[in-house]
């Protein structure tokens, strides 16, 4: 083994201690957590091992190891710890820092995780929507079209300019940025552990079948029932974006016929789609707010032994109860037809632009940085 | 004293459900030889009522009194007639509840001890003390460090004089060279100023002190009460009378120069002791080139807990280097401070200390095993480590390294010396004299007269350390009236140094008080008896000035060996050892044991084995199964012995010539973790008993009818079985074919 040289760094000990690691250095090194943690592979496991490294502020070290993500802060370490040093926490922490690192453009996530920059970030979306709103007249002398006096969302606001064009463009965005930052992720990891030679392929697979069924996340014994509320919020962001998918895919047909084709398509056909759709848009939805409300459940009822989290925590799980909940109301009032669900579907847009273009920044991201964590860990043999 | 009995039973506590009392009464009677009117019985004896029988009877001239009750391990206080030879048998733990009830073996075996009992008092006198003339309640001190200034103190203010003496030119030791010092009180987060000077002053100040400085022991002569301790201040000599000696002649740090595999001789390497200096001066910086040091590293166990250099911890150095990097942060806020150890030990509440400095984000603490210190160029350095989480191979850049080094005795040296001497000296007088002139002889601290040698007897395992390897006797040496304490016994920090200082004040109050009442010192507090030998026929062997594990045995000019009686203890040691089976104490002689065991029935159809039981240990443990019912064989007699070291083997030759088939000698564990309350007595009784067989031959007999067994006191479970299992080996080999004689 070749020789490392350690590079103590107290501005990186303070940035944990700052982050949400305070007991950090409260460790005395007993290995209790590593012993007891049902998720660490049993070689070299953590979190002992990034316990020290943090203590010392070995940030290279810490940032680019997948094993951070590895730990889905069962707080089986947290309960169990002598000293009170809580390793699920300072293993959250890092995972935070380790993303605020890699996440590209740098400013976006200094503005996404400070609280003062809260307004801004929403004055983007929801002033883009006046700026609609206004264009179209809406706040001046004209009157939102309906369809035969219903609601119907698309003559108040056209989805193909308003709603697809906008959020494509949003979604390419965020895509690009977060592929950027898990590639520089995933070369750091490379630098650090350039032994990790499996094959790539077998490691995708064995990735997603994991989070399909959130076999790792399954085996936390101290912090009960957090997986299944996150595969509740999970599976519902796959069955909304399903659903997202065939809605797009509906509304093609009137796309073209906007711009005078007509495509031929049997009226049923499309009705079929929509009524499924609409089946799974709304379970989904459902399943995502039950689902977010057991994860804010948990997160109250786990205070003790695995900490209540940030801003950072607490910015991603409000904005999903929020997207949800907006988005069932947006629907319930325009099926009672009052003129409250205009402005509650401007909401619901201004929240998922914000959860979407935001996303490479903020704990969203943490779906890719850990799906990459975790096929790289496979890749080394660390399962 | 011409002897009136009393012979009283206490039926309670299930006796007088187990034996027949009117029968025992009779034969007790009738085999003791004491007339039968004195014989009484009481249904619970330590009540006022039964007590008030004793007294009356006390009152009417009865003045040797058996008592067949409980064991003399409880209830010590209600029967307790002074002016009066008492006796108690154990009919409670020996046959009640160790036996089988109401069969004839037991009630034999009642009998057998009843009749022990009256043969001890009869061969036995009433203890009167020998209290020397012209005793002294003084005490000295050697050492003014932390323990020897508190353990003057301690003394000082509970009224007795003190002589205190000090090497050094002040008083103060390693306290005084301190900065600051580890947190003494909660919450533990602030480093206190040193609480030295304070005492210094108060000595200094203190009227019952008078203070030596630049001064050394030259000679310590005679014992507890009577020492005559000469004084050499700067060339001067003056001899005082002291009554007992605290030694805290404290300790001297592990030589640096040693540790140059941890780099010790690169400039930008000291040890702890040069930081404390340096912190006192002010900045903490590297001596290269005076630049402040930013990256400190401390290496913990410098040389300690490793074969080559000191094999034990030292206990401190941990808390001492968690308070150096204190020093570090406090000093400059962005300098690091970074610990290796092998293991933190932090002992008693400087655990607290501890887990506030991990708290500090700029001290790091990292398990290694440090294999070197490497150059990294202008006086920076590479701590180099193996084994430790951060990697399998690091190195960490620093540019300040402190060796935490031990603690090496005061009493090392001399005792080394010492004994490189015995060993040379076993090699003939040639190589004894090659020795003397070759070896440098290091500075000693006692210069005792005493035959056994000039300072403190080294303990095996120790290292050098004076401690007194007894959990309850922690300040006990093995040369009476000498107390040790602080870091010259046993590593310790400075709070525990002041413990013991007090504790070892309290023990030499004790000493000297109980010499002026003619009383042993612990473990026989209570005891006025004393050796009395019958020096007219000594024949010089001097066995026994050699085996006395306390050194209370000197030899006069021509030869003869004498008592320093107030180094005794009063194990027996001596009379286990006397070939000419000299030495007798008022209720505890050859005669008195071996007449006891020639008491015991000896009947041709039952087996008798005798124990002989250590009191200190076997004798509580053998007490402790029988609270818990555990069954021992009938025919087993037990007899307490003071300890096995007194264990004379005519006794041996007394019972098997008497017709007993079997013999235990149970006693302490001996060997490095020994047991023994007097050092060396089981020990003894094993090198004995080596001889045992050459009696047993002599007697034709098969030498496994006799063994020596060592228990602990926690073996009390195993302690009954393992008796059974002897006697069961003894009926295998058949009755004592003596038995018919």
């Amino acid at each position: 083994m070749a020789e490392q040289v350690i590079k103590p760094d107290l501005n990186f000990i303070n940035d944990v201690i700052a982050s949400g690691g305070e007991s950090l250095k409260k460790c005395f090194q007993c290995a209790t957590c590593s012993v007891v943690c049902n998720v660490t592979p049993e070689d070299k496991p953590f979190p002992r091992k990034e316990m020290l490294q943090a203590q010392w502020g070995l940030k290279d070290k810490l940032l680019a190891n997948p094993d951070i993500w590895l730990c889905h802060q069962c707080s089986d370490c947290t309960a169990y710890c002598p000293r009170g040093a809580k390793p699920g926490e300072v293993l959250g922490a890092i995972r935070k820092m380790s993303l605020q690192e890699f996440s590209v453009p740098g400013f976006m996530v200094k503005m996404v995780n400070q609280p003062k920059f809260l307004l801004v970030l929403l004055a983007v979306p929801a002033l883009l929507y006046i700026l609609i709103i206004a264009s179209q007249g809406f706040f001046g002398d004209v009157s939102i079209p309906t369809e035969d006096g219903k609601i119907v969302y698309g003559k108040f606001l056209f989805s193909l300019y308003y709603v697809d064009t906008v959020f494509t463009a949003i979604a390419l965005f965020a895509a690009f940025s977060l592929l950027l930052g898990i590639t520089k992720y995933w070369r750091a990891m490379s630098a650090a552990a350039p032994n990790a030679k499996g094959s790539f392929g077998k490691a995708l697979s064995d990735t997603i079948l994991e989070i399909l069924g959130h076999n790792r996340f399954r085996k936390c014994e101290v912090t009960k029932g957090r997986a299944t509320a996150h595969m509740l919020v999970f599976y519902s962001f796959i069955g909304l974006f399903i659903t997202t998918i065939l809605a797009f895919a509906k509304v093609i047909p009137e796309y073209f016929e906007h711009f005078g084709t007509h495509l031929g398509i049997d009226q049923s056909l499309l009705d079929g789609l929509t009524v499924i759709y609409k089946i799974l848009g709304n379970i989904s939805a459902a399943a995502l707010v039950l689902g977010i409300l057991l994860v804010i459940s948990n997160r109250f009822k786990n205070q003790e032994k695995a900490g209540l989290g940030g801003y950072y925590d607490w910015l991603f799980i409000l904005l999903v109860a929020g997207v949800g909940v907006s988005g069932l109301l947006a629907q319930f009032l325009r099926m009672a037809n009052t003129v409250v669900a205009y402005p509650t579907y401007v909401v619901h847009l201004c929240l998922v632009f914000f959860l979407f273009a935001y996303a490479p920044f903020s704990k969203m991201a943490h779906m890719a940085y850990r799906a990459t964590a975790m096929i790289f860990a496979k890749q080394a043999g660390r399962g | 004293m011409e002897k009136k009995f009393g012979v009283y039973i206490c039926t309670g506590c299930n006796i007088g459900e187990s034996v027949n009392i009117e029968k025992l009464k009779k034969n007790t009677a009738g085999g003791g030889g004491v007339p039968a009117d004195v014989i009484k019985e009481h249904p619970v004896l330590c009540s006022p009522e039964g007590l008030d029988i004793i007294k009356n009877d006390i009152a009417a001239g009865t003045n040797t009194i058996i008592i067949g009750a409980c064991s003399p391990r409880v209830k010590y206080e209600e029967f307790d007639f002074p002016g009066t030879i008492i006796e108690r048998v154990n009919l409670r733990e020996f046959v009640a509840w160790s036996l089988e009830p109401n069969t004839e073996s037991t009630q034999s075996a009642a009998e057998d001890y009843m009749k022990m009992g009256i043969i001890k008092t009869k061969k036995g006198e009433l203890p009167a003390p020998n209290i020397l003339e012209d005793l002294s309640k003084k005490l000295l001190v050697i050492g003014g460090g932390i323990t020897g200034l508190t353990a003057a103190l301690e003394a000082a203010n509970a009224g007795y004089e003190v002589v205190l003496v000090e090497k050094e030119a002040e008083l103060g030791g390693w306290a005084a060279k301190l900065y600051k010092e580890v947190p003494r009180e909660y919450p533990f987060e602030k480093l206190d100023e040193p609480l030295v000077f304070s005492k210094i002053n108060e000595a200094e100040s203190n009227p019952n002190i008078k203070v030596f400085k630049s001064a050394i022991i030259e000679k310590t002569d005679g014992q507890p009460g009577l020492f005559d301790v000469t004084i050499n201040t700067k060339g001067t000599s003056e001899t005082i009378k002291v009554g007992a000696i605290i030694m805290a002649a404290g300790w001297k740090p592990y030589d640096a120069t040693k540790l140059g595999h941890l780099g010790y001789g690169k400039p930008n390497v000291i040890t702890s002791i040069q930081m404390e200096e340096m912190a006192k001066k002010g900045k903490i910086i590297r001596p290269s080139d005076g630049k402040e040091a930013k990256k400190v590293a401390f290496i913990q166990c410098a040389g300690s807990r490793d074969p080559n250099h000191l094999p034990y911890c030292s206990s401190f150095c941990c808390a001492t280097s968690l308070k150096q990097a204190k020093y570090v942060r406090e000093k400059n806020t962005d300098a690091i401070a970074m610990i290796f150890y092998k293991d933190i030990r932090t002992p008693g509440q400087a655990e607290i200390f501890y887990k506030n400095m991990q708290n500090d984000p700029g001290v790091m603490l990292t398990k290694a095993d440090v294999t070197g210190i490497s150059d990294g160029g202008s006086g920076n350095l590479y701590v180099e480590a193996e084994n430790a989480l951060l990697g399998d191979k690091i190195k960490v850049e620093a540019d300040l390294v402190v060796l935490a080094v031990g603690v090496v005795p005061a009493t090392r040296a001399p005792q080394e010396y010492l004994d490189g001497l015995t060993e040379a000296g076993k090699k003939g007088d040639d190589a004894k004299n090659a020795y003397v002139t070759e070896t440098p002889k290091p500075e000693f601290i006692l210069n005792l007269t005493y035959k056994q040698g000039p300072e403190i007897p080294s303990l095996e395992g120790y290292y050098g350390f004076a401690d007194s390897n007894f959990i309850c006797f922690q300040y006990e040496t093995r040369r009476t009236g000498i107390y040790t304490a602080g870091c010259v016994r046993q590593p310790m920090n400075m709070s525990e140094a002041q413990m013991d200082a007090a504790g070892a004040a309290l023990k030499a109050i004790q000493s000297v008080e109980h010499v002026a009442k003619g009383m042993a010192v612990h473990p026989r507090a209570w005891d006025t008896t004393f050796p009395d030998p019958m020096m007219i026929k000594c024949t010089s062997c001097k066995r026994c000035t050699e085996e006395c594990p306390f050194g209370a045995i000197d030899e006069d000019a021509k030869g003869t060996p004498f008592y320093r009686l107030n180094r005794c203890r009063r194990c027996g040691t001596c009379m286990g050892a006397c070939p000419e089976r000299i030495v007798s104490f008022k209720d505890f002689s050859v005669d008195i044991i071996g007449s006891m065991i020639k008491g015991i029935e000896v009947t041709e159809d039952e087996f008798r084995i005798v124990v002989l039981a250590c009191e200190n240990d076997a004798y509580p443990a053998l007490d402790s199964a029988a609270i818990k019912r555990i069954k021992l064989n009938a025919n087993v007699r037990i007899i307490p012995v003071r300890c096995l070291g007194s264990t004379n083997l005519v006794w041996v030759t007394d019972a098997f010539s008497k017709g007993i088939d079997g013999m235990i000698l149970l006693g302490c564990k001996y060997g490095e973790n020994y047991q023994c309350h007097f050092v060396k007595g089981s020990e003894l009784a094993n090198y004995r008993f080596s001889k045992v067989k050459e009696t047993l031959d002599k007697l034709q007999l098969e030498s496994d009818r006799c063994s020596l067994m060592q228990v602990s006191i926690s073996e009390y479970d195993k302690l009954p079985e393992m008796i059974n299992d002897f006697v069961t080996r003894v009926e295998e080999i058949g009755p004592n074919p003596f038995k018919e004689f």
